[in-house]
């Protein structure tokens, strides 16, 4: 049963200091299985989006325990931190943010080249595979910026999943996405939650993306309400 | 792995912005140009006018030194607590001179570093030409080595040097002394010593070297002349003339002659401490200048990357979400610096060589010269690039380190 668990959070609190001390989580715990399609939904300034970014250990400012395949993450430097994260969480934000000078293969190769696990020709095949799983085979040798939105957000997601990371965080991420390529997004996600095993853990306004996934943790004045 | 990753992204960021990098790199290259010319130049002009004062000035001077005080020199002998006194005192004769010069110069000839060794027998005198009387100095020398150690003869305008080995009754004048005693070549000087002795020389050539001292006072005559002139025997002089390999070495060189001399050791820039002193401070002028140059494109290249890391603020705060540390991220930035000092410090190398050479045929008419003075010495070459080095990699080390801080949740959030 253990072994199941991808992600767990324990009794999690953080404070914002300005302009005014602020507790905008208050002391939150839960469990992520393996496979899981997560959604966390909430009002603006519910604390889902602060609480994402501790999952995905860039933000170390709390107190509380966090666990992602069975490695405790708290109290690790932030260069502890950058090596966990390129070796087992992929992100996947509102925006892109690929390097536009590059092209499309290149963006996704760079983590899998920071890892340095593999050769570059065995990285190459990897991100070329998943870009012809995410139906962008064409656009792989095209600079980054000469792509439409979808694509843009379809390459970013490929290069989220090219370390095949235990845990695929997003930030919105369909937020910027016409209702197709939502559903193109979407439609990955589950895929990947079913096929790969892998988690999914993603922030959404969308309710109609929410209702889709497979549980929803919903967040209201830094509190689970469910 | 990563490093050739990170060089990469560092290879995108420059070629992305191509006009930037090359403002960069041309401030680099401007600052490194500088400094070669400015150092080459500096030491060109320090070299010409060292060699115009060699042109008179050995390396090393051996004279026979009076004694500085000889106003009571009984107080010295019984020392301090007795009460000396002395009315009246008067100066016998003592040796004025090298009698046995001979001796002197086989004891040092044999020294590695010497060059050359040249007798001088140098008189005060009067020039007399009908009734103009100028006070001047009669030198008595050996043609050959003269001209060996001093390049006297170069300096000849009119006649001829190499006359005066066969002429006893031969002189060759500064320009300036004949001009005033109105003497032109061919025509007769009455020389008086201080003792009274005078004696009819005909001058067989003129000399010009754009030193006063010399052209205006000097006189030169063969070496037995002098000491006819005077009534000293065959090896006597008053100075022994040395010139070393390297005239930086003189102090040490003087060092170890002064044990095997019974006279005075001097060396040139004990005597001529102004020559030095401009040496030092045109050298020091043209370091500051070429390092402010230098500061100045390192506040270029910071500000650049500065700008550089802002307007990459997002992918740097990507990239460190996808795992690359603080490390890579320096490494990122750095490495655009490095590079930009590189080859901004190669095509300062070239550009600076080229200016100093279009600069070196620059007319200017003064003196010796007819152009511009220049010298190209490697070593200012690579301190150059070593400088142009250094100042790029502390200007881009800042925003780096900047970079390397930044949160990347704060930047991803908004």
């Amino acid at each position: 049963m253990k072994e199941e668990i991808a992600l767990s959070a324990r009794a999690i609190s953080k404070y914002f200091h300005e302009p005014e001390t602020f507790q905008v989580l208050k002391d939150i715990s839960f469990d992520v299985k393996k496979g899981e399609f997560l959604s966390m939904i909430g009002k603006s300034g519910s604390g889902k989006s602060t609480l994402l970014y501790l999952l995905s250990t860039m933000d170390t400012d709390y107190t509380g325990e966090i666990t992602i395949n069975g490695e405790c993450l708290t109290g690790r430097t932030q260069n502890q931190l950058a090596a966990f994260r390129n070796a087992h969480i992929g992100f996947v934000f509102q925006f892109h943010y690929l390097l536009p000078e590059f092209t499309a293969l290149d963006n996704v190769m760079l983590p899998a080249l920071k890892l340095g696990k593999k050769s570059q020709e065995e990285i190459r095949e990897d991100a070329y595979s998943n870009l012809k799983m995410l139906g962008l085979e064409a656009q792989a040798m095209k600079q980054s910026n000469k792509l439409s939105g979808g694509q843009q957000q379809r390459v970013a997601i490929a290069r989220a999943l090219i370390n095949q990371p235990a845990v695929i965080m997003g930030d919105e991420p369909t937020g910027n996405l016409d209702s197709k390529n939502t559903d193109i997004v979407f439609d990955i996600f589950r895929q990947l939650a079913a096929e790969r095993g892998q988690t999914i853990i993603a922030v959404t306004h969308d309710d109609e993306f929410a209702q889709k996934s497979d549980r929803i943790l919903e967040l209201g004045d830094g509190r689970l309400l469910n | 792995m990563s490093r050739v990753t990170n060089l990469k992204i560092s290879r995108a960021h420059l070629t992305s912005r191509v006009k930037q990098t090359m403002v960069a790199i041309l401030s680099v290259t401007f600052g490194i140009s500088m400094y070669i010319f400015m150092n080459g130049f500096m030491t060109g002009v320090n070299d010409t006018q060292t060699e115009l004062a060699f042109s008179t000035l050995a390396h090393i001077h051996i004279y026979n030194d009076l004694p500085e005080d000889n106003t009571n020199l009984l107080q010295k002998k019984y020392g301090e607590d007795k009460l000396v006194n002395l009315r009246n005192a008067k100066v016998i004769q003592y040796t004025e001179g090298i009698k046995n010069s001979a001796k002197i110069i086989a004891a040092i000839e044999d020294h590695p570093a010497i060059t050359g060794i040249t007798p001088q027998v140098n008189v005060n005198v009067f020039f007399r030409n009908g009734a103009t009387k100028l006070n001047g100095v009669l030198s008595g020398i050996d043609v050959k080595q003269e001209s060996a150690l001093f390049g006297t003869e170069d300096y000849i305008t009119h006649g001829s040097w190499k006359s005066l080995e066969d002429r006893g009754d031969g002189v060759v004048l500064g320009a300036g002394l004949a001009e005033k005693l109105s003497l032109t070549l061919d025509d007769n000087v009455t020389v008086i010593t201080a003792d009274g002795v005078s004696r009819n020389f005909k001058v067989i050539g003129i000399i010009k070297t754009t030193i006063g001292g010399v052209d205006n006072t000097k006189g030169y005559v063969r070496i037995s002349s002098a000491r006819q002139l005077i009534s000293k025997n065959q090896g006597y002089v008053t100075d022994i003339q040395v010139n070393i390999k390297n005239f930086n070495e003189a102090a040490k060189v003087a060092d170890q002659l002064t044990p095997k001399v019974d006279y005075k050791v001097e060396t040139w820039n004990e005597s001529n401490g102004q020559l030095q002193a401009g040496n030092d401070l045109r050298n020091i002028i043209a370091v500051a200048v070429s390092l402010t140059i230098l500061l100045v494109a390192g506040f270029g290249i910071f500000n650049i990357m500065n700008m550089t890391v802002n307007e990459k603020i997002k992918e740097i705060a990507i990239l460190k979400a996808m795992g690359f540390d603080g490390t890579d991220i320096i490494q990122i930035f750095l490495v655009q610096s490095v590079i930009i000092g590189v080859i901004g410090g190669i095509v300062g190398i070239i550009f600076g060589y080229l200016v100093s050479f279009v600069v070196s045929y620059i007319p200017f008419r003064v003196a010796t010269l007819d152009t511009l003075p220049m010298v190209y010495d490697p070593q200012d070459y690579i301190l150059a690039f070593i400088f142009g080095l250094i100042t790029t990699f502390v200007a881009g080390y800042l925003p780096a380190k900047k970079a390397a801080n930044v949160d990347p949740v704060e930047i991803i959030r908004g």
